[in-house]
């Protein structure tokens, strides 16, 4: 019985793979209408990794948006024996920090600032009520996450909230699965420090 | 002792493909075994699920569902405006060429403006030409060869 269900489950998932191949060879003779399949395939784990980085829902839609616009420009490099989504991923992940790098760059140059902190407005600063439904836990546990260091707080996104495996995250960051692993224990032991530091 | 820590070492790694559920049948049953035999790794094995069943309580704010409506003619929009950019870009570069010959050969086959005065036009002409491909020349060589062009530095 178990086996069956396994069986099955190995067979929808190849059916998935074949039906998002053939369409990928559509799209790369041109078929701009067959794209639509995978993007509504996409969309939801394009906006949330978009919305990882924004911070802010307009700018997540629009980046996300556009990085579905840039990724079929370039389908025709796409590699159809690999998967879509981690090479998608890393267009999206440009696309975003240079967003945020633009952001920046602009708010340094801009004359707001915070009359408290005397420091340029940024909006960027994490607010996880945007990202998150509200939540004392989620709050905390977001704090913690956005106080993490670039390469840290990307394999916990990827493998927490985006749930990618193993292999996607090695193929998405270009490293072997054993320092997916070994990257992920450094990362949630520096993530549980800053909770209990919260916490306290 | 030096053994043990070492062992502790790696069974810290892999306990992440244990909680993962990306190790094989081996090596979670090689991971289990030092769990029950360290308790210091199954304090950090307890501290790391709890963690992530933290994380995965955690849920995203949902979009309404006008914005996921839209979102296939956002993206469509794009690509066909995409396409409308590079019509517009060609129709554009073929009126500015015209516009330029016939404007070229108007000025040089003139008799009534002189010789001198051509000639320098001429050889200004081709200055800015040739500066301009070969400022292009180097942004597509960069764009093509400088794998690090996306780091930030």
């Amino acid at each position: 019985m178990k086996d069956n269900l396994y069986q099955n489950q190995i067979t929808e998932k190849e059916i998935q793979i074949a039906e998002e191949r053939e369409t990928i060879l559509a799209c790369q003779a041109g078929n701009k209408k067959a794209y639509r399949y995978i993007v509504e395939k996409y969309k939801t784990r394009a906006y949330y990794a978009a919305l990882m980085y924004t911070k802010n829902r307009e700018d997540a839609l629009d980046l996300s948006q556009e990085a579905f616009y840039r990724a079929y420009k370039a389908i025709k490099r796409f590699d159809t024996s690999r998967n879509f989504y981690t090479w998608f991923y890393k267009i999206l992940k440009n696309i975003c920090l240079n967003f945020i790098q633009f952001k920046k760059v602009r708010a340094n140059s801009s004359d707001e600032f915070d009359e408290t902190t005397m420091q340029p407005v940024d909006s960027s600063i994490s607010r996880p009520d945007e990202i998150f439904e509200k939540s004392e836990q989620s709050e905390y546990i977001w704090r913690a996450i956005d106080s993490l260091n670039d390469n840290d707080r990307e394999i916990i996104i990827l493998k927490e909230f985006d749930d990618m495996s193993y292999q996607e995250i090695a193929d998405t960051l270009n490293i072997p699965i054993g320092s997916v692993m070994s990257r992920l224990f450094y990362a949630r032991k520096k993530l549980l420090k800053k909770l209990e530091l919260i916490y306290a | 002792m030096r053994k043990e820590k070492r062992t502790c070492d790696e069974m810290s790694v892999l306990m992440m493909g244990l909680m993962d559920n990306e190790l094989s049948e081996s090596q979670k049953a090689q991971v289990l075994k030092h769990l029950a035999s360290c308790e210091k790794c199954a304090a950090q094995y307890k501290a790391f699920s709890n963690l992530k069943k933290e994380t995965s309580e955690m849920k995203f704010k949902k979009l309404p569902e006008m914005y996921w409506d839209e979102y296939w003619d956002h993206v469509y929009n794009k690509l066909e405006r995409g396409v409308a950019w590079i019509i517009l870009s060609i129709g554009a570069i073929l009126i500015f060429s015209y516009g330029a010959y016939e404007m070229t050969y108007e000025f040089f086959f003139d008799g009534t403006i002189s010789l001198f005065l051509r000639i320098a036009t001429g050889i200004f002409t081709f200055g800015i030409i040739v500066l301009t491909v070969s400022v292009l020349r180097e942004k597509l060589m960069i764009r093509h060869i400088d794998k690090y062009r996306s780091v930030k530095r």
